[in-house]
């Protein structure tokens, strides 16, 4: 009696039960012997197989791309140019005017600065032994027209506010 | 291992190989990582397996157009499900068994059968005469395989490329002991007839 295909079958999977009683047959029995040197042929055949290259990177779909770099549009350089020149004329326009509603700085001689420095010196410590608080000077009253203050600032603000906002905006994709 | 170590002690590229290998991370890690949201990390996972993966695919429907759809498929499908992955287990094994299932389910749909790649496996290591010879006979192995019933693939693949045992294919299918035993030993039968067969 020879062994059945299921036995043969298991003992080369490894999964036989009966291994020392099959090993005592196929030592004994050529025609089992030839059949599970059939059977292993084709094991070492599916082993045999090659592993085959893949054409493509499938990870690439998975990778995130590393996202490019935000250029300025082109438009916003002479556009920052512009807003440039227009602050520095609105200044210049403006300056003059500034300049007369404004108390001129008088710039005393050396000596005299050094003798001013002197004076309020001892004046301080004048105070300091004196325990006395020093008079608070009084600030000069500024006489400025309105109407040309609000003018120039409100100018000022809305180039700078303009010019901002095309600065700040999100770059187009 | 061993013949690395002494070989890295000589060569020093060998060395640095050695040493790029023990700080790679491991598949748990980049698991753990990819669970985080780090895509780089999936990728990672995707360079290592896909080769593998893609095989497995090949040698069941045998077509490399839907080989790499399915392959591409399954890591979809595996990203899909990686919180709920054990990290005790092996990740390659897992993966392959989803690609598996997803071929046999590929092949069970009512979709028309894909021609068949007449695709050649080549070994650039041996003779040109040799590279035929292993070239004619893989044609030969995949074009039988390609011809068994898929459930009789499936079990094929699972058994000699996976190494499962009869029990977990019985549990990765869903079917009895026996259907296991009976598929594996029909599909053998079928093989060796047709590598067997004369051309």
């Amino acid at each position: 009696m020879h062994l059945t295909d299921e036995q043969l079958n298991e003992y080369l999977d490894n999964a036989s039960t009966e291994r020392l009683l099959l090993e005592a047959h196929l030592a004994s029995c050529d025609e089992c012997t030839a059949r599970l040197s059939a059977l292993q042929a084709l094991f070492t055949a599916l082993d045999s197989l090659p592993e085959v290259a893949l054409s493509t990177d499938l990870a690439a779909r998975f990778i995130p791309r590393p996202s490019p770099v935000p250029r300025l549009p082109r438009w916003l350089i002479p556009t920052a140019a512009l807003q440039g020149a227009l602050a520095l004329l609105a200044l210049i326009v403006t300056a003059p005017l500034l300049a007369n509603r404004m108390p001129p700085i008088e710039t005393p001689p050396l000596t005299e600065t050094l003798l001013q420095l002197q004076a309020r010196g001892l004046t301080l410590l004048e105070a300091f032994t004196s325990f006395q608080i020093p008079a608070l000077p009084q600030l000069p009253s500024l006489e400025i027209s309105s109407l040309v203050l609000s003018i120039t600032l409100a100018g000022a603000s809305l180039l700078w506010l303009v010019g901002n906002g095309l600065l700040l905006r999100k770059p187009l994709k | 291992m061993p013949l690395l170590i002494r070989c890295s002690a000589t060569f020093p590229a060998a060395r640095l190989y050695y040493t790029v290998a023990m700080n790679a991370p491991t598949d748990r890690d980049l698991i753990l990582r990819a669970r985080r949201g780090e895509a780089d990390a999936y990728g990672e996972l995707v360079t290592r397996h896909q080769t593998g993966v893609f095989n497995v695919c090949y040698r069941i429907l045998h077509n490399r157009s839907n080989a790499e759809d399915l392959a591409q498929e399954t890591f979809l499908r595996a990203y899909d499900r990686l919180h709920t992955f054990d990290l005790e287990r092996d990740f390659r094994p897992w993966l392959r068994r989803v690609a598996a299932n997803l071929c046999l389910n590929y092949l069970e749909s009512n979709r028309p059968a894909a021609a068949l790649d007449d695709e050649r496996d080549e070994d650039r290591t041996q003779s040109p005469s040799e590279q035929v010879e292993v070239r004619e006979r893989s044609e030969q192995i995949r074009a039988a395989l390609a011809s068994l019933p898929p459930h009789y693939r499936l079990v094929v693949e699972l058994r000699h490329y996976q190494d499962l045992s009869y029990d977990e294919i019985a549990s990765e299918l869903k079917i009895p002991l026996s259907d296991v035993k009976s598929h594996l030993f029909r599909a053998r039968k079928l093989l060796a007839e047709k590598l067997h067969a004369p051309d």
